[in-house]
C-alpha cells in the first residue's frame, strides 16, 4: 500500500471514529429525558449507545496516534477542523440540530482559531 | 439555569477536569520515567498516585460531557470543546515557559469569540429540534 493511501485511510478512520463516538454519546445522553440524576445514568448504562461511544473513543485514540506518526502536525490540525464540521453535519442529520446564524458564525470563528493556533505554533 | 449559563458553566467545568487530568498524566509520566513500554514501566506508572488522579479527572470530564450533551446540541458543543486548546496554551506559559506567537494569540481570541457566539445562540430551542 502506498503511503498516501495509508494516510487517507487513517484520516477517514479518524474522522469516522471521532464523529461516530460523539454522536453515539449524544444519542446516549438524550434517551429517556424524563429520568434525572442516578436514574438517568442507570438507564444510559443499560443501553448500547454509551458503550458504542466509548469503544469508538478508544479506537480514535489509537487511530490518532497512528495518524500523527505518519504525517506532520499541520495535517493533524486540518483533521481536527474536519471533525468539527462532520460532528455539526451529523448532529443535523441525526438529531435535527439547526444551523442557526450564531452557530454558523461561532463554529466558523472556532475553525479559524484552531487553524491559527495549530499552524502558528509550528513556526514559533 | 438558562441555556447560556449552562453552556458556559459546563464548558468551564469540563476544561478544569481535562486540564487537571492532563497535568496529572504529565506527573505520572515523570514518576514512571524512563518510558520503556514494558511491565516494569507499567508498574511504576500504576504505583504513582498521580495516575489515579488522572483517571478521576477523566471520569469527571466524562460525567460533565454527558450532562452537557443532555441539553446542548452536539455540533456546537463539540466545536466549543476546542476551548481546551486555549486553556493548554495559557497554562503552558507559566508551567513550561512557552512563548506564544502573535498568530497563536489571534487564534485563541477567535476561539474565545466563537465560544461566546455559540453560547449566545443557546436560548431555548427552535421547534422540532430533538434535544
Amino acid at each position: 500500500m502506498s503511503t498516501s493511501i495509508l494516510i487517507a485511510l487513517l484520516w477517514i478512520v479518524n474522522l469516522i471514529t471521532d464523529t461516530g463516538g460523539q454522536l453515539a454519546f449524544k444519542a446516549a445522553a438524550i434517551e429517556n429525558r424524563e429520568a434525572a440524576g442516578w436514574e438517568h445514568w442507570r438507564h444510559m448504562l443499560r443501553r448500547p449507545w454509551i458503550y458504542i461511544g466509548a469503544v469508538l473513543y478508544i479506537a480514535e485514540f489509537f487511530a490518532w496516534l497512528a495518524f500523527l506518526s505518519t504525517v506532520p502536525l499541520a495535517e493533524g490540525v486540518l483533521l481536527g477542523m474536519a471533525g468539527i464540521v462532520t460532528v455539526m453535519a451529523g448532529g443535523r442529520l441525526w438529531f435535527s440540530e439547526h444551523f442557526t446564524r450564531p452557530r454558523i458564525i461561532g463554529v466558523s470563528l472556532i475553525l479559524a482559531g484552531v487553524a491559527l493556533v495549530g499552524l502558528g505554533g509550528m513556526s514559533a | 439555569m438558562s441555556s447560556r449559563t449552562f453552556f458556559i458553566g459546563g464548558l468551564l467545568v469540563l476544561l478544569v477536569f481535562d486540564t487537571f487530568a492532563q497535568v496529572c498524566f504529565k506527573y505520572t509520566a515523570l514518576a514512571a520515567a524512563p518510558l520503556t513500554f514494558d511491565l516494569p514501566w507499567l508498574l511504576r506508572a500504576l504505583s504513582s498516585p498521580w495516575v489515579y488522579c488522572a483517571i478521576l479527572g477523566y471520569l469527571g470530564a466524562f460525567v460533565t460531557w454527558m450532562t452537557v450533551l443532555r441539553r446542548i446540541p452536539v455540533g456546537p458543543a463539540f466545536a466549543a470543546t476546542h476551548l481546551e486548546a486555549v486553556g493548554v496554551m495559557v497554562i503552558s506559559i507559566p508551567l513550561f515557559g512557552e512563548i506564544l506567537s502573535w498568530v497563536q494569540y489571534l487564534g485563541a481570541a477567535l476561539i474565545l469569540a466563537g465560544v461566546f457566539c455559540l453560547a449566545y445562540g443557546e436560548r431555548g430551542h427552535a421547534p422540532g429540534e430533538s434535544h
